[in-house]
C-alpha cells in the first residue's frame, strides 16, 4: 500500500523532474514543518526545563528527585488506575453508541448524534458543576433519595472524564464504523456465522484501527486532563493536577516539566501500536456494496435503550446547570429569574465575537492541516512517516497548561520571524488547532484507512490527473471525516480554555475565559448563564451551516436537472 | 462547477489571510498594559474612576488568577510586554525571579503608607490586601446539628469530621497563607501538631482558594476555608452562609503593585501607580477591600453588614512575608508528607 504513489507526488515528479525519493521527502517536509514549529518547538522550550539546571548545565536531577518521592508513586498509581478504567469505559460506551448509529436501524439517529456531541461544546466547568449538582453531597440524588453518596475522588474523576472523553472517541469510532462492506456480512452469513461471530470476525477487524485510536486518545486525554480532577478529584491526586500544583501553585517549572515528559509515554506506545496495526487494517474494497442495516427489534430495542441511557446522562449533567442558571439561588430558592444573564464582566457578551471568529478560523485551518497530515502519513513510505505520525498525535498527551506556557516561551521572542503572531487571535487559533491535532488527525486517518487505494489508483490509470484524483476520488470519500473534523474543531474551540488562558491578551479575550473569570470570582450562576448562551450560539451556528449546505445541495441538484 | 470551486478557494484564502492580518498592536503612547489578579468587578470600578481622573490614559488590563499569572510572568520574563503589575500576591512577588523584573519606583504620597505595606528597596508597595475567612453554611449546620465555629480550634471538634474543606496550600495562595498563619501563630511544632489534628476533620483540600467557600455555599460541606472577599460575595448573593473570621487571628496576603523594568511607557505607568494610592482610588478600596494600607479608610456599610469587623487590623495575624516566601518549598514538602498523604 505504501509503495504506491500519492497522486500529488506523481504530479510533482513529472512537473519538476524529481526522483521519487526526493518528492516524497519534499512533501513530508511540507507536512512536518508546521508541526515542528507549532508543536515540537513550544514543547521543547518548556520541557527542556526538566533537564536544565539553574546554572545552565544539563542533568537528570529533577527526575531522580521526583521519582524518589513516595508521593510520586501514589500519584502515578492513582493516575494509571483512574485513567485505565475511564479509557475502557469511554471506549466501550463510545463503540456501542457509534455501532448503534452506524450498524443498526434505530430511529432518531440525528438526535442521538447531536446529543453525543454536547460534551464537546459544553464548557468543562458546566460538566463538573453538573456532576456536583446531581451526585454531590448536597446533590439532587442525595437530597431526594436520602442517600449518602460521596463522589469526590476516584469516582468523580472517572465519571467526569468519561463524559468528557466520549465525543472524542465517538467521532473516531463513528468514522471507523461508517463504512462497511455488505458482501462480507453476506459471506459470513452463508458460512453459517451467527450474529456474534459476525461481529467478531467482520465488524471488529474492519474497525480495529478506529478502536485502537480511540483507546489511545482516551488514555492520553485522561492522563493529561486536569480540569475534572481539579473540581471533582478531592484529595485523589493525579499527575495532571500535580503539574498545576508545581507550576501555578509553586512556580516550579522544573518539576512541572518532569511530569509533562512522563505524560508523553502513552504516545510512544501509540506509535508502536500504529506501526504494528498499520498493515493489518481491513479496507473497504472498490467493489464493496454499502452495508444497509435492516430493522431488527431484537437488536434495535436494546440499542435504543442503551442510546437513551447514555444520552440521558449527558443531557442531565448539562441540563441541570442550564436550569440552575435560571433559578434565583440554586439549590435553595428554585424560583425563576433572568438576573444571572446580566453579566458583570467588562465587555459582557462581546467576548462571543472573539470566540466565533477564532473558532471558525480554527475549524478551517484545522480541517486542512489535519487532513493533509493524515494523507501524507497514509501514503508515505520513508522513515519520515513515523516522525510525522509521532508529531501528529503527541499533542493529545500534552496538558493544556504545558502547551500554553510552551507557546508563551516559544513565541514571545522578537528574534523569531513569527513573533508578530504573539498576542493575536491567530495564535489562539493555531494553538487550538495543534492542541487537538491528534483527534482530528486520527479521525482523518481512520477515514483514509477504510478507503481502498485501488479506487485512487484506478482514477490515476484512467488518466485522471493527480489533483483530479484527489478532488474527485479521495476527497469525496473522506468528506464525511473532514466534516466531522471541522465540526469537532469549531465546537471545541468555542469552549476550550486550558491552553488559551496563558495566551490571552487584554485586547483578545474569548468567551470561555470570561466564564472562568466569573467562576473565579465566586459567581458561578453568571458563569453558567454565559455558558448556556455559548452552547446555544454553537448550536445555532452549526444548524445554520447545515441548513445552508442543505440549501446549496438542493440548488445544485435543481440546476443540474434544468 | 470549476468556477465555483475556484471562487470558494479564493474566499476561504481571503478569510484566513484577513483573519491573520487583524493584528493586536502593542500599547501605544498614552496607553499601558497592566497584569493583575484583582477581582473582575472591582477592576471595572477602579478603571472607571481612573479614566475620569486621567482621561488621556488608556489602561489595558489582563486578569488572571494569582498562580496562573505567576506562570505567565515567568514564561514571558525574557521579553515582558506589559508595564505594571497591579494587585498581585506579595508572597509571589517576593520570588527573586520576579524581583529581577521590577524596577524601584516611589509613587507620590507613599509616605502615607505604613512601612509594613511597602518595600524598603522601593520595588513594591501594597495599598490593599485580603484575609482568610471561613464560610459556614448555616443550613447544613442545622441539618447536621453542628455548633457555629468561631475559629480554627473549634474545628478540631470531632462533630465536624468530614464537613471541613480547606484549599490545598500546594496549589493555592489562599491555602498557603492559612497554613502559614497557623504555623507562625502557634509556633513551629505546635502548629504542625494542630494541622495534623485538624486534618482528621478535613474532608478534602480543594485546588483553588475560592472553591471551599463555593462548596460551602451550595451546601456540599458545612465549613469552607477561603478568603473574606469570596465569603462576602456568597453572603451577598443570598446563600445561607455566615462569614467567620477565625478568632485566633486571620492570615492575610497583601496585594502589591510594581513597575516593570522593561516597560516602554514608564511615564504613563508611573502616573497609573501614583493613581493607585490617590484619594479617589483609596475611597473605592473601602468598598471592596478588607485591608487597606492607607490610614483613614472606612469600610462600606455593605461590608460591615455581612460580618466584617469595623477595625480589621485588630483581627489580622501579624504575618512575616519574607519568612513565608523563603520557607515555602520546605513547608509545602513537609505538609504534603505529613498531612496530605496521611
Amino acid at each position: 500500500m505504501s509503495t504506491e504513489r500519492l497522486p500529488l507526488i506523481a504530479s510533482l515528479q513529472t512537473r519538476w523532474q524529481l526522483g521519487k525519493k526526493q518528492t516524497e521527502f519534499l512533501v513530508a517536509v511540507v507536512a512536518i514543518l508546521p508541526l515542528a514549529l507549532f508543536v515540537l518547538y513550544p514543547l521543547w522550550t518548556i520541557l527542556r526545563e526538566s533537564v536544565l539546571r539553574p546554572d545552565g548545565r544539563w542533568s537528570l536531577d529533577y527526575y531522580a528527585r521526583y521519582m524518589q518521592d513516595s508521593h510520586f508513586r501514589e500519584t502515578l498509581f492513582n493516575t494509571l488506575n483512574v485513567s485505565i478504567w475511564a479509557t475502557l469505559a469511554t471506549t466501550a460506551i463510545a463503540f456501542g453508541y457509534a455501532y448503534a448509529l452506524r450498524r443498526t436501524k434505530v430511529p432518531g439517529k440525528m438526535l442521538w448524534h447531536s446529543v453525543m456531541l454536547l460534551p464537546l461544546f459544553a464548557p468543562s466547568l458546566i460538566q463538573a458543576l453538573g456532576v456536583q449538582f446531581i451526585l454531590g453531597r448536597n446533590g439532587i440524588v442525595n437530597r431526594y433519595l436520602g442517600t449518602d453518596i460521596d463522589i469526590y475522588g476516584f469516582w468523580g474523576i472517572l465519571l467526569a472524564n468519561v463524559l468528557y472523553g466520549l465525543p472524542h472517541a465517538y467521532l473516531v469510532l463513528s468514522v471507523s464504523l461508517g463504512a462497511a462492506d455488505a458482501r462480507l456480512y453476506e459471506a459470513a452469513k452463508l458460512l453459517g456465522a451467527g450474529g456474534f461471530k459476525r461481529f467478531l470476525s467482520v465488524t471488529l477487524p474492519t474497525a480495529r484501527y478506529g478502536v485502537l485510536s480511540a483507546i489511545f486518545l482516551g488514555f492520553a486525554i485522561n492522563i493529561s486532563e486536569f480540569g475534572n480532577p481539579m473540581v471533582l478529584g478531592g484529595d485523589y491526586n493525579v499527575l495532571a493536577t500535580e503539574i498545576y500544583n508545581q507550576v501555578a501553585g509553586q512556580a516550579n517549572f522544573h518539576l512541572g516539566a518532569v511530569i509533562g515528559v512522563l505524560l508523553l509515554f502513552p504516545v510512544l506506545l501509540s506509535v508502536a501500536a500504529e506501526k504494528w496495526i498499520g498493515r493489518r487494517q481491513a479496507t473497504i474494497s472498490s467493489q464493496a456494496t454499502p452495508y444497509r442495516p435492516v430493522r431488527n427489534w431484537r437488536i434495535d430495542g436494546p440499542m435504543l435503550l442503551f442510546l437513551g441511557t447514555v444520552a440521558l446522562a449527558i443531557v442531565a449533567v448539562v441540563g441541570v446547570v442550564v436550569v440552575a442558571s435560571f433559578t434565583k439561588l440554586w439549590p435553595y430558592n428554585l424560583g425563576f429569574t433572568l438576573k444571572h444573564y446580566a453579566l458583570d464582566v467588562p465587555g459582557g457578551y462581546g467576548a462571543l465575537w472573539v470566540s466565533l471568529k477564532m473558532s471558525l478560523a480554527t475549524a478551517v485551518i484545522g480541517m486542512v492541516v489535519a487532513t493533509f497530515a493524515a494523507m501524507v502519513v497514509h501514503k508515505l513510505s520513508s522513515r519520515l512517516r513515523q516522525v510525522l505520525y509521532l508529531l501528529s498525535v503527541v499533542p493529545a498527551a500534552v496538558p493544556g497548561m504545558v502547551l500554553g506556557l510552551g507557546y508563551v516561551l516559544a513565541f514571545n521572542n522578537p528574534s523569531l520571524p513569527v513573533y508578530w503572531l504573539y498576542g493575536t487571535v491567530a495564535l489562539l487559533s493555531l494553538c487550538t488547532v495543534y492542541h487537538y491535532h491528534a483527534q482530528a488527525f486520527l479521525i482523518a486517518t481512520t477515514g483514509l484507512k477504510q478507503v481502498d487505494s485501488r479506487l485512487q489508483e484506478a482514477s490515476h490509470t484512467l488518466g485522471g490527473g493527480a489533483l483530479h484524483t484527489a478532488r474527485h476520488v479521495t476527497l469525496p470519500l473522506i468528506r464525511p471525516a473532514m466534516a466531522s473534523i471541522g465540526m469537532f474543531y469549531f465546537m471545541h474551540s468555542m469552549v476550550t480554555i486550558s491552553a488559551l488562558i496563558f495566551l490571552v491578551s487584554p485586547e483578545v479575550t474569548p468567551a470561555a475565559v470570561s466564564i472562568l473569570l466569573l467562576n473565579d470570582a465566586g459567581n458561578w450562576p453568571q458563569a453558567a448563564a454565559f455558558a448556556t448562551i455559548i452552547m446555544f450560539t454553537i448550536a445555532a451556528v452549526v444548524l445554520g451551516i447545515k441548513a445552508l449546505a442543505h440549501g446549496a445541495a438542493l440548488l445544485h441538484k435543481r440546476q443540474n436537472h434544468s | 462547477m470549476h468556477f465555483k470551486s475556484v471562487a470558494s478557494v479564493v474566499i476561504l484564502a481571503a478569510a484566513v489571510i484577513g483573519f491573520f492580518v487583524t493584528q493586536s498592536p502593542q500599547a501605544n503612547a498614552g496607553e499601558i498594559t497592566v497584569y493583575t489578579s484583582l477581582e473582575e468587578p472591582e477592576i471595572a470600578d477602579y478603571l472607571a474612576a481612573a479614566r475620569k481622573d486621567m482621561p488621556d490614559l488608556k489602561v489595558n488590563v489582563l486578569r488572571m488568577s494569582t498562580g496562573d499569572l505567576g506562570a505567565r510572568i515567568l514564561s514571558e520574563a525574557s521579553h515582558p510586554r506589559y508595564d505594571v503589575i497591579w494587585g498581585w500576591a506579595l508572597t509571589n512577588m517576593m520570588d527573586p525571579r520576579i524581583q529581577a523584573l521590577l524596577v524601584p519606583y516611589q509613587p507620590k504620597g507613599l509616605q502615607r503608607m505604613p512601612a509594613q505595606f511597602r518595600d524598603a528597596g522601593g520595588k513594591w508597595f501594597a495599598p490593599t490586601g485580603y484575609m482568610a475567612a471561613l464560610c459556614v453554611n448555616t443550613d447544613r449546620l442545622k441539618r447536621k446539628g453542628l455548633p457555629m465555629p468561631t475559629g480554627w480550634s473549634d474545628l478540631l471538634n470531632p462533630a465536624y469530621k468530614g464537613e471541613v474543606v480547606m484549599p490545598n496550600p500546594a496549589s493555592s495562595g489562599t491555602g498557603y497563607l492559612q497554613v502559614v498563619s497557623i504555623l507562625q501563630g502557634m509556633g513551629g511544632e505546635k502548629g504542625w501538631d494542630f494541622l495534623k489534628h485538624l486534618n482528621v476533620n478535613v474532608a478534602q483540600y480543594a485546588k483553588s482558594g475560592s472553591r471551599p467557600c463555593n462548596m460551602a455555599s451550595t451546601g456540599e460541606y458545612a465549613v469552607g476555608a477561603s478568603s473574606a472577599i469570596v465569603a462576602m460575595e456568597a453572603v451577598k448573593q443570598g446563600y445561607p452562609v455566615k462569614m467567620v473570621i477565625p478568632k485566633e487571628g486571620a492570615g492575610y496576603e497583601l496585594e502589591a503593585n510594581a513597575l516593570v523594568a522593561a516597560s516602554t511607557h514608564k511615564h504613563d505607568a508611573e502616573r497609573f501607580l501614583d493613581w493607585t494610592i490617590s484619594d479617589s482610588a483609596v475611597k473605592l478600596y473601602g468598598k471592596y477591600k478588607e485591608i487597606v494600607g492607607i490610614a483613614g479608610v472606612r469600610h462600606s456599610a455593605d461590608e460591615t453588614a455581612v460580618g466584617l469587623p469595623a477595625d480589621v487590623k485588630k483581627v489580622l495575624f501579624p504575618m512575616n512575608f519574607k519568612q513565608s516566601m523563603e520557607t515555602r518549598s520546605q513547608t509545602l514538602a513537609r505538609w504534603q508528607r505529613e498531612i496530605e498523604h496521611h
